[in-house]
């Protein structure tokens, strides 16, 4: 029985520290689209991007990682920025489709850009205050420091961001974007700003996002692959435009990933074959897309949407 | 006068044509499938030099070389005609792959193609091969079904994972009984439990068959074994389950990024394993030494190449130096293999003395070359004519090498098997996280 | 009778577009033989291959609207039902090709009930969600190879027509060249019918056609169903023309939307768009990776320019390259 609490508080464990690192990386995509309503296939390469910022900065100037945080935000944001006045401007005169293949073109562009400059090899740092640290938690609970970094930044990124959406004009004004771009621009709000405004934040999110990743991923030019699907379930099951929604359905998304090793821990109390697990654990995205469609059938708006 | 000059124009041209029919041919075109961009770029990348490093040999006079294929300037049977390597990028994409390779074969004319890393996009090359009847050598994909096919124009230099498979468990054996230098023998028991976990592809999902079919008479077969998807961000809970056992020894295959980001896993979850392999591709590339340093301490894997065997072969070191003047990097398991099997095609060639498919093929399954010429510490290369694996070099021998910390404090793979061939003790247990 | 008069009717398009369009199939015929190099030829069939999935896409995504992002797991279907039953029960092309397509489209059907209660965005990533896994399905399911994949022993004789094995490509040209043309005459009866009408409706706007009595989510779902039979075709015709499949091959994402992509940019919702559309895309990749795809120290050159043009279309014309077209013709007639 101890050995099933112990496993099972592990993976718990693991699925919300995961969960947090998810939410944060889809927090970007959820202000982009709850502003202007585009799904971004670029936001990866946002986060690859964030990546390589950071690294710069701690390899060329020696500095801890950390110090790439800020410097990381501030590219992001001025990348979020480019994008939306080269490109994402003039997408959006088109139907849905042209977003798509539009920010498809980016994708494949940031990427390809950076293998030209960065080369392919993965690379990674070595030490910094964060680098590779982790502590036990009772009887072996492992915590990795970079992950609960993750989780610390994204809940005051969340913060940041409630109070922005609340409690500013601007974010009044984001808001009123949101809800009717004709409407608001009646009202003198310059809605153009307002969604460069998005893509800018957009970017700085996932960019400071990914110079805290790079604590403990390697970054090559494909590594926004890995983050893209997720994002997007975690967006879309939150519910598309929802801040808090995008941080609960990290933390179910990180969850669900952890099901082969919660299997684990029943199979420890009932003696069930573990080589099963081996079986599970190929699925274990499916279980977040199988979650994703269900959800989605159930309540097509996602968890905390509140539009189509 | 411009008769004049035409007459010595065409005098000069019938010259040059009766110099050329008598060289019969000036230049040898070998079509290269890499993937140069993509998840695997950074393998491509290594392939290509070690490729066109063997191609520069071949080309010039190295006397310094002991090598056969120093000594010419180009290939001698065929006049001194020089090689050249026509390369392209397939991007890791099979149908791209097949594509690229009609062109190679029908426009370029090549005569012969080498590639091209993923065992999926290898398997529709030699498809096409096959459909047109022009030789290809494989350097490093180690899918045993590729041989299996009873393919006519497909040849493999490198050992397949099964050969590297069956390596591990003769070493995990021998390491029990004290075969290994530096290690006393124990009781099998201190190896287990046994656990295992490959990425999800075509070569993942063998090399995971290999492993369950290969330990299980030795009773070295894995408690949990596990296949896992390369592209994914997360990979802590497959190390969860892995450590839930309390791991002796822990078997991995790996492409790349997935390799560094699961002994992050393991080094974040603390584990304490006495020995860990992996299935080489991420694990002995440069960088995943570059990416986790230290941290790769007493990992071991399965290669064919390792600066360290240039202590043992003289002509390994000296084309070591060759390839770090050129590119600032020791050779990889990658490069040394790409420098191999350009190294093979020299050598059919210079027996086949024509570059006509069919003679080309007799010479393929004909040629033999010495363990003396080769860089890698095979006893030669020899394909298989008749039988099961149809076209498998038998001579290949896999090695494991073990990383450990070299005098400048940089991270060397040693190597720990095959066991008379050992440059250093070996670390076991390592320290673990 | 009136339904294949009806397919055989362009009369409605200017004469302009029947002119090129008669010039461009004549040119299709004749093309293997004229000189061209075996690379054309293998970059011909892609074209045409891209040409008909992006046809089965326009159904659902340009007619209906409703963007589709998982249109290889039908992909998936169709390449494996006519490899497995190729391998294990020896059945020829022609057999296993109406299998395929019937598997996929009651797949389609059963997946297709829960997604179109769907919207925009949710439904893009929702048949994502499908795709990905079936693919998970497909990539641990031993009776088809698993993640290992499948290969398609070479017979003995060839050309054999009926297992669609060939050694020279220009039989494998023919063949997808009558899929393409089947395609594009079923897609001329397809705008005209009822449920092409039902679905222009249903994306101008869902409401108004709901009043109108149109069954919308059933019309979508037909529509699907549709393009899936489409897309399942030609992964049969892959498995036969490429003789190895994987799931990584033909079920990856990048796939689906590679054939969402080529529609879109070519113009969804007009017949020629998605033609158009590979057309351009499908030579451009394969020449710009030949030429400039190997170059040292230029790594990645050929895929920036590719996204560059395909990101200039976009910010030009979001209506896609048939979209530049409409426009230059409302120029001139003003």
């Amino acid at each position: 029985m101890d050995a099933f609490l112990l496993q099972m508080a592990k993976a718990i464990t693991a699925g919300l520290l995961m969960g947090l690192v998810f939410g944060l990386v889809a927090l970007g995509l959820t202000i982009i689209f709850g502003v202007m309503d585009i799904v971004n296939f670029a936001h990866g390469e946002f986060l690859m991007i964030g990546m390589y910022a950071g690294l710069l900065t701690a390899t060329v100037f020696g500095l801890d990682p950390l110090f790439g945080l800020p410097v990381a935000a501030v590219v992001g944001f001025a990348l979020g920025i480019a994008c939306y006045y080269g490109l994402v401007r003039f997408l959006l005169r088109g139907p849905m489709v042209a977003q798509l293949f539009g920010t498809f073109g980016l994708m494949l562009f940031l990427r390809n850009v950076a293998l030209l400059i960065m080369g392919a090899d993965p690379q990674s740092v070595h030490s910094g205050l964060l680098v590779g640290k982790s502590f036990v938690l009772g009887p072996g609970i492992v915590i990795e420091v970079t992950k609960l970094a993750a989780g610390g930044l994204s809940l005051l990124a969340f913060g940041f961001m409630w109070w922005v959406m609340k409690r500013t004009k601007i974010g009044k004004a984001l808001t009123a974007t949101a809800l009717d771009a004709q409407a608001a621009r009646y009202m003198g709000i310059p809605t153009e700003r307002m969604n460069s405004l998005a893509w800018g934040l957009g970017g700085a999110t996932v960019g400071m996002a990914g110079a805290l990743l790079l604590n403990f991923w390697p970054v090559e030019p494909n590594v926004g692959l890995l983050f893209t699907m997720i994002a997007f379930a975690t967006v879309a099951l939150g519910g598309f435009g929802s801040i808090s929604g995008a941080a609960v359905a990290g933390l179910i998304v990180g969850l669900l990933i952890n099901i082969p090793s919660m299997w684990d821990a029943f199979s420890m109390l009932i003696g069930g074959d573990r080589l099963q697990v081996g079986l599970l654990h190929q699925f274990k995205y499916s279980f977040v897309y199988a979650a994703y469609f269900l959800i989605m059938v159930f309540r097509p708006r996602g968890l905390f949407g509140w539009k189509h | 006068m411009a008769r004049g000059y035409l007459m010595a124009a065409l005098a000069v041209f019938a010259a040059f044509s009766l110099c050329t029919n008598a060289i019969a041919v000036d230049e040898i075109k070998i079509g290269v499938l890499y993937p140069l961009t993509g998840g695997a770029a950074a393998e491509g990348k290594e392939l290509r030099d070690g490729a066109e490093l063997a191609v520069e040999i071949a080309n010039n006079v190295k006397t310094e070389l002991d090598m056969a294929m120093a000594k010419n300037s180009g290939i001698k049977s065929l006049g001194g005609a020089k090689i050249k390597l026509i390369i392209q990028d397939h991007q890791g994409n099979p149908q791209l792959g097949a594509d690229l390779a009609k062109k190679l074969i029908q426009d370029d004319k090549v005569v012969g193609l080498m590639g091209a890393y993923h065992s999926a996009v290898t398997k529709t090359v030699a498809a096409v091969a096959e459909r047109y009847g022009v030789p290809m050598i494989n350097e490093s994909s180690t899918s045993p079904a590729l041989t299996k096919e009873g393919l006519k124009w497909f040849w493999r230099t490198t050992p397949h994972d099964g050969t590297f498979t069956n390596d591990l468990f003769l070493f995990l054996q021998g390491l029990t009984q004290g075969k290994v230098r530096g290690v006393k023998p124990f009781d099998k028991k201190e190896l287990l439990p046994i656990v295992s976990a490959c990425e999800k592809t075509e070569w993942g999902s063998n090399v995971d068959a290999a492993i369950k079919e290969i330990g299980k008479p030795s009773g070295l077969e894995p408690q949990i074994s596990l296949l896992y998807a390369a592209k994914a961000p997360d990979l802590s809970s497959e190390g969860q389950s892995l450590l839930s056992v309390k791991p002796a020894t822990m078997l991995f295959a790996g492409y790349g990024a997935d390799a560094i980001l699961m002994i992050k896993t393991l080094k974040s979850l603390k584990a304490k394993p006495k020995l860990i392999w992996g299935q080489n591709a991420g694990f002995e590339s440069p960088e995943f030494v570059s990416a986790l340093g230290e941290d790769t301490e007493g990992i071991l894997t399965r290669t064919v190449f390792s600066p360290r065997v240039g202590e043992v072969k003289k002509v390994s070191a000296q084309v070591n130096n060759l390839y770090k003047t050129k590119t600032g990097r020791d050779l990889s398991g990658a490069s040394a293999r790409a420098f191999t099997a350009t190294q093979a095609w020299v050598h059919i060639l210079e027996k086949a003395g024509s570059t006509k498919p069919q003679d080309l093929q007799k010479a393929a399954n004909e040629v033999k070359i010495d363990a003396d010429e080769l860089i890698v510490p095979w006893q030669g290369i020899k394909f298989t004519t008749t039988g099961p694996d149809l076209g498998q070099n038998v001579l290949g021998t896999g090695m494991i090498g073990q990383y450990q910390k070299g005098k400048d404090g940089k991270m060397i793979l040693e190597i720990v098997y095959p066991f008379e061939l050992a440059t250093a003790d070996m670390i076991f247990p390592i320290k673990g996280w | 009778m009136e339904a294949l008069r009806q397919a055989f009717d362009f009369s409605d398009f200017p004469r302009t577009d029947l002119c090129v369009a008669v010039a461009v199939a004549v040119f299709l015929f004749v093309f293997p033989a004229l000189p061209h190099s075996s690379f054309a030829m293998a970059t011909m069939i892609q074209f045409l291959m891209f040409s008909v999935y992006g046809m089965g896409w326009n159904t659902i995504g340009g007619y209906g609207g409703q963007v589709d992002l998982g249109k290889a797991q039908y992909v998936g279907i169709g390449a494996y039902t006519t490899a497995v039953m190729q391998i294990r029960w020896d059945l020829p092309f022609w057999v296993s090709l109406p299998i395929g397509m019937s598997l996929a489209v009651g797949w389609s059907f059963i997946i297709g009930y829960p997604l179109f209660r769907l919207r925009g965005h949710y439904f893009a990533i929702a048949t994502i969600a499908t795709s990905l896994i079936l693919k998970d399905v497909f990539e641990s399911w031993s009776f088809i190879g698993g993640a290992r994949g499948l290969k398609i022993p070479l017979r003995a004789e060839m050309p054999d027509f009926w297992f669609l094995q060939f050694r020279e490509d220009y039989y494998y040209y023919y063949v997808i060249l009558a899929f393409f043309f089947v395609g594009l005459i079923y897609l001329n009866w397809f705008r005209q019918s009822r449920i092409g009408m039902q679905l222009r409706c249903i994306k101008d706007n869902e409401e108004m056609a709901r009043s109108l009595g149109i069954d919308s989510h059933w019309a979508k779902i037909k529509a699907y169903a549709v393009a899936t039979a489409f897309v399942a075709a030609v992964g049969s015709f892959h498995a036969c023309y490429n003789f190895n499949i994987e799931p990584e091959d033909v079920m990856s994402l990048d796939l689906s939307v590679l054939i969402a992509l080529m529609a879109m940019l070519g113009g969804a919702g007009s017949l020629w768009g998605p033609i158009i559309g590979a057309a351009i895309l499908v030579p451009m990749k394969n020449y710009l990776g030949a030429w400039f795809g190997a170059k040292a120290g230029l790594i990645g050159l050929d895929l920036i320019i590719y996204s560059t043009i395909i990101m200039a279309i976009a910010a030009f014309e979001p209506r896609g390259i048939w979209g530049i077209v409409t426009r230059i013709r409302q120029s001139r007639s003003d």
